[in-house]
């Protein structure tokens, strides 16, 4: 079995390493006291809005990592149920965590039971409340919507990886009249998403959600590496889209980007072949 | 490297010795591990995450020798095998858990226990067959009509057809979602609404006859004729062409940029768990 390794492609990794030393940089500065901006998201402020109203109703709030496996999606979504559980800690409302991945369970059942013992509730936390239902996509999805039905939830937060189950969740959540708040990593589940839910959030939102909520120096500093790797990505589109126009797209810098091979391709081709 | 000969005796019993080691390590580590004070396991889970982060990033970044491969190659198959087996560990503790969820409902007939009992009953039936299927294809149990007919009936035509019944239900749900996010309440709304419409019509064959038959646009523009002709004009007001000009000029450069976003917010939060820097489940 053959693995990609940067050798393949040395201008990607060259990449990879400057979006690695732009966060990790940032990271630094921000544990060093820099002040760091970030922008208002309106879907998490809307969260204890969401916990509030389940609290009221006395109607439990569900959360759906979707069918992410374990991997950085999977714990980016455990890190936010565990903020929005923690706050569900403080007023006992009821909860259930509703997985597709075993070890994604396993991970959630420690997540949750700190969350209650970090909101110094741990009398609340119930094994029960995170549960596996299936690994089989439509499997679950009918385990989650039969359970949002039976138990008329009041909010759902669904924040991970969603294929086509996304609009069976977000429907069904919107038939009970559950206040509901997705982010997805998934860019073709965001239409249904936005049609559906009551907030959504998009694309590397997801990521910043822990930094919004927790307001951490570490995750603060590190969205902050993150926007600069984004300019330095718009900017490289600029200057290949300038360059396109100008020299044609058989010009070196152009095919530098997704050109395979090794450092004698790479240094062909930003010499132009000298 | 990695590999035992397993059909010698010799090689049958280091596998044999491998495994029970294993079985022992792993179930010996699990009690050592919850004796450690929480600072002590964290220090642990950070040492073995850098460790294997380390050896994937060495792995990638190391200069290849012959065939792809550089010194650490070989390690890659043997780290992915242990992944699978952690999520094999994985899986029995979800089964588990589920099962001890409706049991409890059963035994101390909570609210709607009977869910609970057709859930237990499926679960049984379907594991039996399956297993039985899975060592009638190993040759180690006999295959019978009865197995033949119970794996099919509920396999083929149980369960397969359930799953296509929800993915059907999308299809309905669509239509209410859609009518929600159609409904003009806004100007966004109306632009969502007319750009969704220009786009139906326009990649179905409906949208080449109104275009031609309607509007009277050419069906095709002329080999040699100008971008900016009159032809070529009208050529590109075509509901197709339009559709097409939003789908590629519009939808894929922002879906792309929502993708450059996600992979950067992926790879700055695996440098986070990497260095043990991200704290929200660890």
């Amino acid at each position: 079995m053959s693995y990609q390794h940067a050798a393949d492609n040395w201008f990607s990794a060259i990449i990879i390493a400057i979006i690695a030393m732009a966060v990790l940089l940032n990271i630094f500065r921000a544990r060093g006291g820099a002040q760091l901006y970030i922008r208002r998201i309106p879907g998490l402020d809307a969260i204890d809005e969401a916990i509030g109203r389940s609290t009221e109703m006395g109607r439990p709030v569900t959360m759906i990592p979707g069918l992410t496996a374990f991997g950085v999606v999977a714990v980016q979504a455990l890190t936010i149920f565990k903020y929005i559980t923690k706050q569900i800690a403080k007023f006992a409302t009821p909860m259930r965590l509703l997985t597709a991945n075993p070890t994604v369970y396993a991970v959630a059942q420690e997540a949750i039971h700190d969350a209650y013992n970090e909101a110094g509730r741990p009398d609340l936390y119930d094994p029960d409340n995170v549960r596996f239902l299936s690994d089989r996509q439509f499997a679950f999805a009918s385990g989650v919507a039969g359970l949002i039905q039976r138990e008329r939830v009041a909010a759902s937060f669904m924040f991970g990886e969603f294929y086509a189950e996304s609009l069976i969740f977000a429907e069904t959540g919107n038939i009970v009249g559950a206040i509901q708040i997705a982010g997805t990593t998934s860019f073709t589940q965001v239409p249904f998403f936005v049609a559906a839910c009551d907030y959504t959030i998009i694309g590397d939102e997801f990521y910043a959600t822990s930094a919004y909520l927790s307001r951490e120096p570490v995750l603060l500093g590190s969205l902050v590496g993150q926007d600069i790797a984004k300019f330095l990505f718009a900017l490289t589109i600029a200057v290949g889209a300038v360059f396109a126009t100008l020299k044609g797209v058989d010009h070196p810098f152009i095919k530098l980007l997704g050109m395979p091979g090794g450092w004698d391709t790479f240094w062909n081709a930003v010499l132009g072949g000298r | 490297m990695w590999q035992i000969d397993t059909t010698t005796l010799s090689g049958k019993v280091s596998m044999a010795l491998i495994v029970l080691g294993a079985f022992v390590l792993a179930f010996g580590l699990i009690p050592v591990l919850q004796t450690l004070p929480p600072r002590g396991r964290r220090a642990l889970i950070a040492v073995v995450t850098f460790l294997v982060g380390a050896f994937f990033a060495a792995e990638f970044f190391m200069p290849l020798t012959q065939d792809d491969k550089n010194y650490l190659t070989p390690g890659i198959q043997p780290a992915q095998n242990a992944l699978q087996i952690i999520g094999s560990l994985a899986l029995g503790l979800g089964t588990y858990g589920l099962v001890r969820l409706h049991l409890r409902n059963v035994v101390q007939k909570r609210g709607q226990w009977g869910y609970s009992v057709v859930l237990l009953i499926a679960f049984v039936t379907m594991a039996t067959f399956s297993i039985w299927n899975t060592l009638a294809e190993k040759r180690i149990l006999a295959r019978t009509p009865l197995l033949d007919r119970g794996f099919s009936l509920l396999f083929d035509y149980t369960l397969i057809q359930l799953d296509a019944a929800m993915f059907s239900i999308i299809a309905f749900y669509i239509y209410s979602a859609a009518y929600r996010a159609f409904r003009i309440r806004s100007i966004e709304a109306s632009i969502l609404m007319f750009t969704a419409m220009v786009v139906m019509i326009g990649i179905v064959p409906l949208g080449a006859y109104m275009s031609e038959q309607l509007f009277g646009l050419p069906r095709e523009v002329p080999p040699n004729a100008h971008p900016f002709s009159l032809e070529a004009i009208l050529y590109s007001l075509r509901l197709p062409e339009i559709a097409d000009w939003i789908l590629k000029q519009l939808n894929a450069p922002v879906q792309r940029a929502i993708e450059f976003g996600v992979g950067i917010g992926g790879l700055a939060m695996a440098i986070r768990l990497w260095l043990s820097l991200e704290r929200g489940i660890t």
